[in-house]
């Protein structure tokens, strides 16, 4: 039996990074009895390590939970976790779409972050009602007053029932459960419509395949039914239902307003596309129009993944394959490189994605990789009037052919304290940014409103702007499409030698400083061989920037007899497996860490 | 086959470049050292090893005084240690028995004694013949005394005489390093070790060195004193037989190609290595072991026989023994026989990985195969010398 809708509350809890999310996730699972204290790991939401460890949800992460109100009524409130990073956007705005409300978590030691906005008037746009609520209301330095001065300032919401709190400490906690029922609207939805049910996340089950969380709007889902997913027009028979309690229980159906998984022997996540809509198979019974919003992912970033030891090459396609497996948004391609041989072309929804992946296939898959540096996605036009989608500097066709190149540019909007203002400009100008807009969040808070490059945001962007607001500011960004650049690709080469994966595609402004940066960072990391080697930049056929390693001239040892022998043996064997790591590239051997040389330069 | 090494860790005093282990005694010193303690000490040793199965069973063919300045030690005592290992081993009848000497502690009476306690060959750190470079390596003879020394010496009948000379000092010319090559050849030296100047850590220069305040020759300043003490020594008809080494046809030092040809040595006295070959039914894998011995004189006059003796000892398998050959091989004009080593070892030379990276050092013309009898002999050729580590790199 389904819960009637008048008692069913859905929420999403918004924050910044670190104002304290899944600590008071944790709190709520905690008073309503969800979890035990011996299940009361910190932070029970954030499911995997890497989470963990970096504080940042991924994967949403989903809870049913009763909770007796003031009214004597037991309610079921679902908590749909949100990711909270920009790569995750679309992620977030469906799973805002699964609730009727949001709980705006501000810490109060810390005011409003960028990023929150962001989600705020996502929120706000999507039409929930939104529940604002200060935390870390136990730390000294809380500042309960201004915090709520900033939001009534900067989102427009009223504060004056604002719930302050602790996740921590549980002060405050209750109070929020009982707004929760009070304030966000019950689900309406026509309980004997046709199914329309959204899907908001997914994840690949090694027994189950790919499972789907989803929010019925519309009529009931119940084990056997026959499914329709409508984007993707497949068709599946419901095998499981549950919902997380947070443990999974099995449920035979979910209702109007209800939040759920489901499995239907579906085999891979690419077939359950977060936004899509779950309806009957059956004509009669099947819904007509979609619920709106849904939208194809696809990867922003791209960057090569190569093993270092070529003959991992079998193990990294394993690795990428299951990776792929549970992530919808990755994708990956095989890929060569002159000077790194086999890998992958791998795409991403962003820097933060690209690291996570990265890290997980070191980590889980125990794998040594060299990954090139990320590269947006350039539209790039022949002469022939012809568009060719670049995300490979490497496969730009030759410069002769093409009419203009096309690169990505996003909006951002950066929060930050009003004295870091004049930094931040200068870095925005710095990167080919246009302002848009600029706006007082409060008194010494500023919104500054940006149109930028993508490619230069993905550059070093983050880092310097932490760098330029000593850490105070934050940043946030969505799409707003192409415009042609002049834009041209810089080579490396060695010895004459292109180095592919080192290839780049800059605006011609800094076409030369970015060279010169690059090939002197590389002469840093190329050890002497027993010949010159000339590392040069170059822009077509043009050489703009040139180093040269000296050639080493002798690599001997004058001594060698019976006290020596295992202490130079070992020299000889550490020689030796810094060769290993080497990539030979014409006649010209290069240690790994030179490809990661163009990360790192400072130009 | 087997050699023998003898440490006798003191000097006169310690100069800057060696970072063997020796102790300057004070003053004039001989009579500070304990002479015939550390011979008791190394005849106790002797028993030691020579009790060891696989020692026990090895023919010595070699046996060399290293130091240190075994030349100070007094000829008796060297003697009496001389008879303890012909007592213990059994040492060929034609065996190779050299000493290392200084010119400040040797002349042409202690030749004599040590003739006549056995020894047949010399070898004398003349390292330079110029007063102002003897001085840079802290050398406490001079060019004349040098000169006079072997003078005297080099035509003692059944003694063979090797000298040693350091190039690749900063500011020293081709053709200074050059000179100092043909004036011991004019001598009449039938052998010489021509090193390269090479700062180890842990020595006096290498201490300046690490806090940059050691001038450093240019290394094509070394490379043209490498060539024109080739071109000289070669023209004198002296072998260029192993990469600092030189010698008539026949007069090349046995015991140094005993070491380059990975056969087992054993070494008795303070701080001495030695290598043995593991019994082919070591539960452990090993097939060889080296060792190390007490560093400290004291500690091992007093321990000796004990086991402490044998400070460390380094377990080698098969694969690491062949890269010891390998390394050591391609030092020598010869090379090193490829079948052999395998055979020897139990192990396979030409690995997949080996293959390759051979077949691109036979195409640059790095290493040059020979096959002989069935045998495969590899070695590096001449010109191709100054890059052997990483030649040898290659192939571990």
């Amino acid at each position: 039996m389904s819960t009637p809708q008048s008692r069913i509350r859905n929420f999403s809890i918004i924050a910044h990074i670190d104002h304290g999310k899944s600590t008071l996730a944790d709190r709520i699972l905690d008073i309503t009895g969800a979890v035990t204290e011996r299940e009361q790991k910190a932070q029970f939401l954030d499911k995997m390590d890497i989470e963990r460890e970096r504080g940042i949800t991924i994967k949403a992460q989903n809870v049913r939970l009763k909770y007796q109100a003031k009214d004597g009524e037991i309610y079921q409130l679902n908590l749909i976790d949100t990711p909270g990073h920009v790569d995750f956007n679309y992620e977030v705005s469906r799973s805002l779409s699964a609730c009727e409300g949001a709980v705006l978590v501000v810490d109060s030691t810390q005011g409003v972050e960028a990023q929150t906005l962001a989600n705020v008037y996502l929120a706000i746009d999507t039409g929930l009602e939104v529940i604002p609520v200060l935390n870390k209301v136990d730390l000294p330095s809380s500042d309960v007053d201004k915090t709520k001065e900033q939001i009534e300032q900067a989102i427009g919401l009223d504060c004056s029932t604002a719930i302050s709190c602790s996740g921590k400490t549980g002060v405050g906690v209750p109070d929020i459960l009982q707004q929760i029922v009070e304030k966000i609207p019950a689900p309406h939805g026509n309980p004997d419509g046709p199914l329309r049910a959204l899907i908001f996340d997914s994840w690949y089950d090694s027994y189950r395949g790919a499972m789907v969380m989803v929010r019925v709007f519309d009529g009931t889902i119940k084990r056997g039914d026959k499914i329709r997913f409508m984007a993707t027009k497949t068709d599946y028979e419901v095998i499981e239902l549950g919902s997380f309690q947070p443990f999974p229980v099995a449920l035979d159906e979910i209702g109007p307003g209800e939040v759920g998984f489901v499995a239907a022997n579906v085999k891979s996540v690419h077939d359950t596309n977060v936004g899509d809509t779950v309806t009957h198979t059956l004509e009669s019974r099947r819904a007509t129009q979609a619920l709106p919003g849904y939208k194809e992912v696809k990867p922003t970033v791209f960057a090569g993944i190569f093993p270092t030891d070529s003959s991992d090459y079998p193990a990294l396609r394993d690795a990428l394959e299951k990776l792929h497996m549970n992530d919808a948004a990755f994708s990956f391609e095989p890929d060569s490189s002159e000077a790194l041989g086999f890998g992958y072309r791998c795409g991403f929804l962003g820097l933060l994605h690209m690291e996570i992946i990265q890290e997980r296939l070191e980590r889980e898959f125990n794998l040594d990789l060299i990954t090139t540096a990320p590269s947006v996605v350039y539209h790039v036009w022949t002469t022939a009037q012809e568009m060719v989608i670049v995300d490979n500097p490497a496969k730009l066709p030759p410069p002769q052919l093409v009419d203009r190149i096309e690169e990505p540019f996003v909006k951002m909007s950066i929060h930050v304290p009003a004295e870091y203002v004049g930094a931040v400009i200068a870095l925005c100008q710095d990167k080919r940014g246009l302002q848009t807009g600029m706006q007082y969040a409060s008194t010494d808070r500023v919104i500054i409103s940006y149109e930028l490059p993508f490619g230069e945001v993905l550059f070093d962007f983050h880092d310097k702007l932490k760098s330029v607001s000593r850490g105070y500011a934050s940043m946030d960004y969505e799409f707003s499409g192409y415009k042609a650049g002049n834009l041209a690709k810089v080579d490396m080469l060695v010895n004459g030698d292109p180095l592919d994966a080192l290839s780049i595609i800059v605006h011609k402004d800094r076409a030369y400083a970015r060279g010169r940066a690059l090939a002197e960072k590389l002469k840093e990391f190329v050890p002497q061989q027993q010949y010159e080697v000339a590392i040069q930049a170059a822009i077509g056929g043009k050489i703009i920037a040139r180093e040269t390693v000296r050639a080493l001239r002798k690599d001997v040892t004058a001594k060698c007899y019976g006290g020596d022998i295992s202490r130079k043996r070992k020299l000889l064997e550490k020689q030796k497996e810094g060769k290993k790591r080497m990539k030979q590239v014409g006649n010209v051997e290069i240690p790994q860490q030179a490809f990661l040389a163009i990360l790192k330069v400072d130009a | 086959m087997a050699s023998l090494y003898v440490h006798f860790p003191w000097c006169l005093a310690k100069c800057p470049y060696c970072d063997f282990v020796s102790y300057a005694v004070s003053g004039d010193g001989r009579e500070t050292i304990d002479h015939a303690g550390y011979a008791d000490a190394v005849l106790r040793e002797l028993t030691v090893r020579s009790g060891d199965a696989e020692f026990g069973r090895a023919r010595i063919a070699t046996i060399f005084f290293g130091g240190g300045t075994p030349s100070l030690w007094s000829a008796v005592e060297l003697g009496r240690v001389l008879a303890g290992i012909r007592a213990a081993f059994d040492v060929d009848a034609d065996a190779e028995i050299t000493v290392e000497c200084n010119p400040t502690s040797l002349d042409k009476e202690h030749a004599l004694r040590l003739r006549d306690v056995g020894v047949n060959r010399l070898s004398v750190g003349v390292q330079a013949l110029d007063d102002k470079e003897l001085a840079y390596l802290g050398r406490l003879h001079d060019e004349k005394g040098a000169l006079a020394v072997l003078s005297s010496v080099v035509d003692i009948p059944g003694l063979r005489v090797s000298g040693d000379l350091i190039f690749g000092l900063p500011d020293q010319t081709a053709e200074t390093a050059q000179s100092h090559a043909r004036r011991l050849a004019d001598i009449g030296l039938s052998h010489m070790s021509c090193y390269e100047l090479t700062i180890e850590p842990g020595t006096r220069f290498g201490e300046l060195a690490k806090r940059g305040r050691l001038p450093r020759a240019d290394d094509a300043r070394v490379i043209e004193s490498f060539l024109a003490i080739d071109e000289l020594l070669t023209s004198r008809g002296l072998r260029h037989y192993e990469i600092s080494n030189y010698a008539r046809p026949g007069q090349e030092a046995r015991h140094n190609l005993g070491y380059w040809r990975g056969e087992p040595y054993v070494g008795v006295g303070t701080a001495a290595y030695g290598f043995l070959r593991a019994p082919n039914d070591d539960a452990q894998g090993a097939h060889g072991f080296r060792y190390r011995n007490e560093p400290l004189p004291a500690k091992y006059m007093q321990h000796t026989p004990l086991s402490a003796t044998g400070a460390e000892a380094e377990p080698l398998d098969a694969e690491t023994m062949l890269r010891e050959r390998i390394m050591l091989g391609l030092r020598m004009a010869d090379g090193m026989n490829v079948t052999a080593a395998e055979k020897d070892l139990g192990v396979t030379f030409m690995t997949k990985e080996r293959t390759k990276d051979l077949a691109w050092l036979l195409e640059k013309g790095r290493v040059v195969r020979v096959d002989e009898g069935g045998d495969v002999l590899l070695s590096i050729p001449k010109e191709s010398w100054l890059f052997a580590n990483d030649t040898a790199a290659r192939l571990f």
